[in-house]
């Protein structure tokens, strides 16, 4: 497929929408308003369909060592709600210390309006701008909105900033780049002119290390025209060799001038209708290529004598990252998995008739059947492995709806595979599968499900299914506790034990009786499959022992589930028939 | 490239066009006259009848609304075609030329039934505010007379018309195959076609001396005036402006932008709806005709041909923005007449090889390397549409193979006495569960073609394809009752809601409508593929001794009625009436009044 770059149309669509004049008015009127005293000042002004937040400081020279980088350990108890940000792959980043200074500064009064702003329904949409150093605290207030916000509720903010420092470093833009969303809302607008958002391009920190990296998408404009781009490599570059004289490489601890954006969006919006200096003759050969150069061109830095700017792998870059965004899609796979399960419950079926179970034919490989059930074992494994990944590696509040989309797949296929984990895992003579053995992503994927029944709770109060509905259907379900097996295969090896060994022996039987307990609670909750009581399955030969051995201890141990067990109360219960007895004392 | 006349490009005599813009310039100076018609006998043999109708109009016969001014074509008269039939999205109309057009339907409609009975050609055409009349009017000849009564097709001429509808107008008339019989003339710098690009906010200031402008215009061919100067650079400026945003929009979409910023940045600003349709034939300022039928690339050409050199050009170009409207009939008595060249552009994907004739005809639009690579991309959009319709094309063997294994495992159900459905439902042999494997595996590949569906990533064309609507209603037919029987199986109607409301898949809803489409049916009425859904719903609600309500009774009724018509028809399986089958256990329970002799027949007979 021919690949095209966009970059000039992006740019083309921002510049003649109106938009960047509207958002330079609202900055420039703050300036206005005085308080020279103020460091940093915010308006909020209204508009029929939403809202804008503008934000400037005063006048600016960056002390001491505030051109660094501060990571934000060290920040951590002023800046909890940054933690959010992180992701369990991407645990910290750094920001420039001016930057976090400021915001830290403001941080009460700023909170009061992050509330404020996040308070609906109705929700109006906002856009959050700044100049400046007041573009960069802007940008910190996008990412803290990002984290209160509902986004499956409400538009996402939109940040546009005028003339802003580098703010973080590879780890931020890390952060923000794994979620197609969050990058999607900053665009920072940096003039040739202007030397403020280029003061930290090359700033080595005395005792750091890390350099500064952008995120989001630039519009990067000059007299002859403007340019899109959103790979950070392209746009260091870029920032440096779109540089006019003066304003190449200004000291990070001058003073700061303030560079005025009105004549340059006022020049951008005429251009719309007009058409660009340079044309190219062989255009639609390599139209990607083409696309590229012409914003060069339009930024004039595509000249033949221009050194500084490596345009064939700046291509190479832009292509890639082009390439890379095509959007993940999970749901394209998932009517293979979908498959994939239907074998698995086919199997399952099976081995019920081979009155053993699933799970102790897969443990025993006994029972033929015609197809490998480990091949769909495995690439369901790898799939929902993958799935965990992909949602760890955003950040938590896009995590979070990512995950509840798919919880409903995740949760049938954990309750179904894990036990042919486990099998495996006892088949090799292990021990504590629960804490030893349990892989990552089921560890997880039963977490979220966790999280998200309590939310349901906090919503409505349901008590959940029906019991009656729960009782008919209890021969086909998937038991709840997707680890049910492991617990089994320790108490069977505690009797063994008891059966061996004398030391200990109370402690053993209290956790016996406990399990006893446990099976029982899910019993009554029809929480567990019926095939646990088929003739050769592994609980039925723990009840066997545990049986025998309580018999050893006398007739004060009798409990609801030997009456159960002994009266075959689980034919019922296979059938759908069985209802719990009421016990007037406890158990 | 073979060179063709207008003639054999357009299928329209270049006499007859010509003819007809006479006639719309004429409607539009008597603007009393809601309708004119005039009759035609041109140099070759065939006769036609022309219908006309006034361009002037103010304001308010522009935008009904200080945005852009559309309406959902729901519940209008347009509301069976002109939408698309898997979503069932409608299209969206400009609602004051809508209102404008009901206004004179009826008169319409009589002469009109004059011209068909004569079996006459019939021709609409307009100037200015005429030609979306005569689209819409032409759109309604089309579904009243040309689909259901077979009348001749009519043909649909404008001269700087403005834009109608949004891009499911021309989806829709893709699928119908009637985008050919619209053409639309365009003069290179003609501000009128591209009005609606902007909204009525953005132009409102300068919008009440333009219009007047027109109107002196058009009543004195002569009429020029120094005072409008201003008021048109402004005028030009916002309505250009605004062709940009939505053009630059567009484009970004067709060279498939994976930055999403795009869409942030949407929320915050007004896009246009609409978009162009049919054939549009591009007049340049050096007399040559250039024509183009791809929605998207004219809405690329509408905004780059109007493009400026520089910003010097301004004045003159604004002011030539408003008098190339009125200069359609002597460039067309001039040019076409003329036998002047005529250049197609399409098929896009041909831009970008060295054809001089095309090379030049862009050049002599002004258009520039921007334009040409987003011409380019409306084309590659285009073939990538071709391309995953090819896709699907090669799947068809696989889905008719699998349909038949389902059909005899349907077939063989029956020896069993409950039929295929519950012996699904129950999963207790080898066979249910391979054929759960099998409706999974016909899920993956509707699933596909539905996502693209949605997201227009398959030809226009694709959901008006006869054997699509005929695999798909088989497709629905065989395998909707195995869904239904998954579904009540896992009792997700006790946590989701009923099937129907909350369980039903997109390929099974979007296949429905094909075919209520193509027969010209009721809403909802070939439902039968789902009607076990609703006799489990009505199951729970009707045995246990339970007095139903009468809200109940009127469906259990209703269900009942439908079920005799689909056996009727043979829409539903006999294996439904079966001894053991859900459908009859529940029918059984009914009382006695409710179960009717045809359905009594139809148990005892299998």
């Amino acid at each position: 497929m021919t690949v095209f770059s966009n970059g000039s149309e992006t740019a083309n669509l921002v510049a003649s929408s109106g938009l960047l004049q509207q958002l330079w008015t609202a900055n420039w009127n703050l300036y206005g308003n005085n308080d020279p005293n103020e460091r940093l000042r915010f308006q909020v002004y209204s508009q029929e369909n939403y809202n804008i937040l503008a934000f400037v400081t005063s006048p600016l020279t960056l002390q001491a060592d505030q051109a660094d980088l501060a990571s934000l350990s060290t920040l951590k108890e002023k800046f909890p709600v940054f933690e959010l940000l992180c992701s369990k792959n991407n645990p910290t980043f750094a920001i420039n210390k001016a930057t976090i200074l400021l915001f830290a500064s403001y941080h009460n009064i700023l909170s009061e309006l992050k509330n404020e702003l996040c308070k609906g329904p109705p929700y109006k949409p906002l856009i959050i701008t700044g100049h400046s150093l007041g573009g960069s605290i802007a940008s910190l207030f996008t990412l803290w909105m990002l984290n209160s916000m509902d986004l499956s509720k409400t538009k996402r903010p939109l940040c546009i900033t005028f003339g802003s420092p580098l703010i973080g470093d590879h780890c931020l833009h890390k952060a923000i780049f794994q979620s197609q969303t969050w990058k999607s809302c900053f665009l920072h607008v940096v003039t040739n002119q202007d030397p403020v958002p280029r003061i930290l391009l090359h700033h080595k920190p005395a005792h750091q290390k890390g350099v500064y990296k952008p995120f989001g998408t630039f519009l990067i404009c000059c007299e002859s025209g403007s340019a899109c781009f959103e790979d950070p490599d392209s746009i260091l570059e870029l920032l440096a060799a779109t540089a006019s004289h003066g304003a190449q490489s200004q000291n990070p601890y001058q003073a700061m001038p303030s560079v005025d954006y009105g004549p340059v969006v006022e020049n951008l919006y005429h251009r719309t209708f007009c058409k660009g200096a340079t044309e190219l003759v062989d255009w639609a050969k390599q139209p990607f290529e083409v696309g590229i150069i012409r914003q060069l061109q339009a930024i004039g830095v595509a000249q033949p004598q221009q050194q500084n700017i490596d345009i064939i792998n700046l291509i190479k870059r832009e292509k890639q990252l082009v390439s890379k965004t095509k959007l993940f899609d999970p749901s394209k796979k998932l009517n293979d998995m979908k498959i994939y399960m239907v074998y698995l419950e086919w199997y399952k079926k099976l081995s019920k008739n081979d009155k053993t179970g699933y799970y102790d034919s897969y443990k025993e490989k006994k029972g033929t059947c015609e197809f490998n059930v480990e091949v769909f074992k495995k690439e369901l494994t790898n799939y929902w492995k993958d799935m965990v990944k992909e949602a760890e590696n955003k950040p938590q509040k896009e995590g979070a709806s990512f995950r509840i989309r798919w919880l409903g797949a995740g949760t049938n296929y954990r309750r179904m595979v894990e036990s042919l984990d486990i099998a495996e895992y006892y088949k090799e003579n292990k021990l504590n599968y629960e804490t030893q053995g349990r892989s990552h992503h089921y560890i997880r994927l039963e977490a979220w499900l966790k999280e998200w029944e309590e939310l349901l709770k906090e919503e409505n109060n349901s008590g959940g299914k029906q019991n009656n509905s729960k009782k008919e259907s209890v021969a086909s379900i998937l038991t709840i506790d997707s680890c049910f097996w492991a617990k089994v295969e320790e108490a069977i090896i505690l009797c063994n034990l008891l059966k061996t060994e004398k030391f200990g022996a109370e402690e053993k039987v209290k956790k016996l009786k406990d399990f006893e307990s446990y099976v029982w609670g899910l019993l009554t909750n029809y929480e567990v499959s019926s095939e646990i009581f088929l003739t050769g399955s592994s609980f039925m030969k723990w009840w066997k022992d545990w049986k025998a051995y309580k018999k050893t201890l006398g007739s004060s141990f009798t409990s609801p589930l030997d009456d159960f067990m002994e009266s075959r109360e689980y034919v019922d219960y296979d059938g759908g028939n069985w209802s719990p007895p009421i016990y007037t004392r406890p158990f | 490239m073979a060179v063709e006349s207008f003639r054999e490009m357009l299928k329209i005599d270049e006499d007859l066009t010509v003819k007809a813009c006479s006639v719309a310039m004429k409607a539009h100076r008597s603007s009393d006259q809601l309708i004119q018609v005039e009759n035609f006998s041109g140099s070759s043999s065939s006769e036609a009848v022309i219908f006309s109708f006034p361009g002037s109009g103010s304001e308010k016969d522009w935008f009904s609304d200080a945005s852009f001014g559309a309406k959902s074509a729901k519940g209008s008269v347009f509301s069976e075609y002109l939408r698309s039939l898997g979503t069932d999205e409608a299209a969206f109309l400009n609602e004051a030329f809508l209102q404008k057009f009901e206004y004179i339907r009826k008169q319409l409609q009589d002469k009109v039934e004059e011209a068909v009975k004569g079996n006459k050609k019939i021709v609409f055409t307009g100037h200015s505010l005429g030609g979306p009349v005569a689209v819409l009017a032409t759109i309604w000849f089309l579904q009243e007379y040309v689909k259901p009564q077979n009348a001749k097709p009519p043909f649909c001429v404008t001269f700087g018309s403005p834009l109608v509808g949004n891009h499911i107008l021309s989806h829709a008339l893709e699928r119908e195959k009637w985008s050919g019989y619209f053409i639309h003339f365009v003069m290179r710098y003609d501000v009128v076609p591209r009005i609606l690009l902007a909204p009525l906010s953005s132009i409102q200031q300068q919008f009440n001396q333009i219009l007047n402008f027109f109107k002196l215009k058009s009543m004195s061919a002569g009429y020029e005036s120094s005072e409008i100067t201003n008021d048109a650079s402004n005028f030009f400026t916002s309505v250009m402006r605004n062709a940009s945003t939505i053009a630059s929009h567009v484009a970004c979409n067709l060279m498939g932008s994976t930055n999403l910023l795009l869409e942030t940045i949407t929320n915050f600003i007004q896009l246009s709806p609409y978009r162009p349709f049919g054939t549009y034939v591009f007049c340049t300022e050096n007399g040559k005709l250039v024509t183009l039928k791809n929605s998207n690339a004219v809405l690329q050409l509408l905004f780059y041909s109007c493009q400026l050199s520089n910003e010097t050009e301004l004045q003159t170009v604004a002011y030539k923005s408003l008098r190339d409207h009125f200069a359609y009939e002597s460039e067309l008595k001039e040019n076409l007449l003329g036998m002047q060249d005529v250049v197609s552009i399409d098929p896009l994907e041909k831009i970008g090889v060295a054809d001089e004739r095309i090379n030049q005809a862009l050049d002599d639009l002004g258009v520039s390397t921007a334009a040409r690579l987003c011409l380019l991309a409306s084309g590659e959009s285009e073939k990538q549409k071709r391309k995953n319709q090819d896709k699907i094309d090669s799947k068809k063997p696989e889905i008719d193979k699998i349909l038949k294994e389902l059909e005899s495992y349907r077939d063989a159900s029956k020896d069993h006495k409950v039929g295929y459905y519950d012996a699904f439902k129950l999963q207790k042999s080898q066979n249910d569960f391979k054929a759960n494997v099998k409706r999974l595996e016909l899920a993956g590949i509707w699933d596909e073609i539905i996502e693209m569906l949605k997201r227009y990533e398959l030809p226009d064309q694709f959901e008006g394809e006869k054997e699509w609507l005929e695999i798909g209603t088989r497709y629905r037919r065989i395998v909707e009752p195995l869904d239904i029987a998954n579904y009540y199986r896992h009792l997700k109607n006790d946590d989701t809601g009923p099937y129907k409301i909350k369980g039903r898949p997109r390929r099974y809803r979007y296949t429905q409508r094909w075919r209520e489409h193509e027969e010209r049916m009721e809403a909802g009425s070939s439902e039968e593929s789902c009607f076990l859904a609703e006799v489990e719903e009505l199951r729970t609600r009707t045995v246990n001794g339970i007095i139903p309500s009468s809200d109940i009774m009127t469906r259990v009724q209703k269900l009942l009625g439908q079920v005799e018509e689909w056996s009727h028809h043979n829409v539903i399986g006999k294996d439904v009436f079966l001894e053991e089958s859900t459908f009859v256990k529940w029918w059984k329970s009914l009382p006695p009044h409710l179960r009717s002799p045809y359905i009594n027949a139809q148990v005892l007979s299998v």
